[in-house]
């Protein structure tokens, strides 16, 4: 790996995804990542797998469940 | 809700447990209303009770062996795919996670340590900050962070030898099974 900041990038990519970086840090990093493939292809796996592990958590809960949280809440209202 | 049951099926793996988990949680949050601050984020106190109602209740029940030293397995215990992967493995790698079907990412998530799929779901699935997570499961930002990291390495590796086994990709094999033990 060649030392163009990669190292630094590296270390940021992840919390670059989860948006935990200022806007000075964000800047250097796009800025790193426009001149260096393997940095990017880096991230381009890191949002891949945020998105797919998005996709794959959307859960539809069962319709019975809001009713049965309405009647625990009336009965402790009614206490 | 079905965020919240979302949330239950990563922590209990089975519908009937996370349902009872959710209500559980709606009806503590009902009670203890009176005690969330107005102008503080909600979602990120419901997930709190959530949290600890999981754990109070569900913990005792299914010990996982690996609960409480988790945090302290050195890196190499956890195998190391970033740094042998070139670019054109790491291209593969990112199609190959693409066309990986939900199912395998849910079972590749349920199978990793549960304080680092807490940690990924609430990040990647829920969008909490850092902070936030930190809050929800009591920890240093720090250690939320490297569960994070090490949930996310756990998950790429896991989804490289669901592509691997399948013929998914060609390239991504040989470089990153070195040290991959489950």
């Amino acid at each position: 790996m060649t030392d163009c900041g990669c190292e630094k990038a590296q270390a940021e990519l992840e919390e670059f995804l989860h948006n935990e970086l200022s806007a000075e840090q964000c800047a250097d990093i796009r800025e790193h990542m426009a001149n260096c493939s393997d940095c990017s292809a880096e991230h381009l796996v890191g949002v891949t797998l945020s998105n797919k592990v998005k996709e794959a958590c959307a859960e539809t809960a069962p319709n019975e469940l809001r009713d049965l949280i309405m009647s625990a809440i009336d009965r402790i209202d009614a206490r | 809700m079905d965020q919240l049951y979302g949330a239950g099926m990563r922590m209990t793996k089975n519908p009937a447990d996370a349902a009872d988990l959710v209500q559980e949680t709606f009806v503590k949050a009902f009670a203890a209303f009176h005690q969330f601050e107005q102008g503080t984020n909600l979602k990120a106190w419901l997930y709190r009770i959530l949290t600890n109602t999981f754990i109070n209740i569900y913990r005792k029940k299914q010990r996982d062996p690996y609960q409480g030293t988790i945090d302290e397995l050195d890196d190499w215990q956890m195998g190391g795919a970033e740094s042998a992967t070139s670019t054109v493995t790491r291209s593969a790698e990112a199609e190959a996670i693409d066309r990986m079907p939900s199912s395998a990412v849910k079972d590749a998530l349920q199978s990793i340590p549960e304080d680092f799929r807490l940690a990924v779901y609430f990040a990647d699935v829920e969008g909490f900050a850092y902070q936030e997570i930190a809050e929800i499961m009591k920890t240093p930002v720090g250690t939320v962070m490297s569960r994070l990291h090490r949930g996310r390495r756990l998950l790429r590796e896991l989804l490289a030898d669901y592509a691997r086994e399948r013929g998914m990709t060609a390239t991504v094999a040989a470089e990153t099974t070195k040290e991959s033990t489950p």
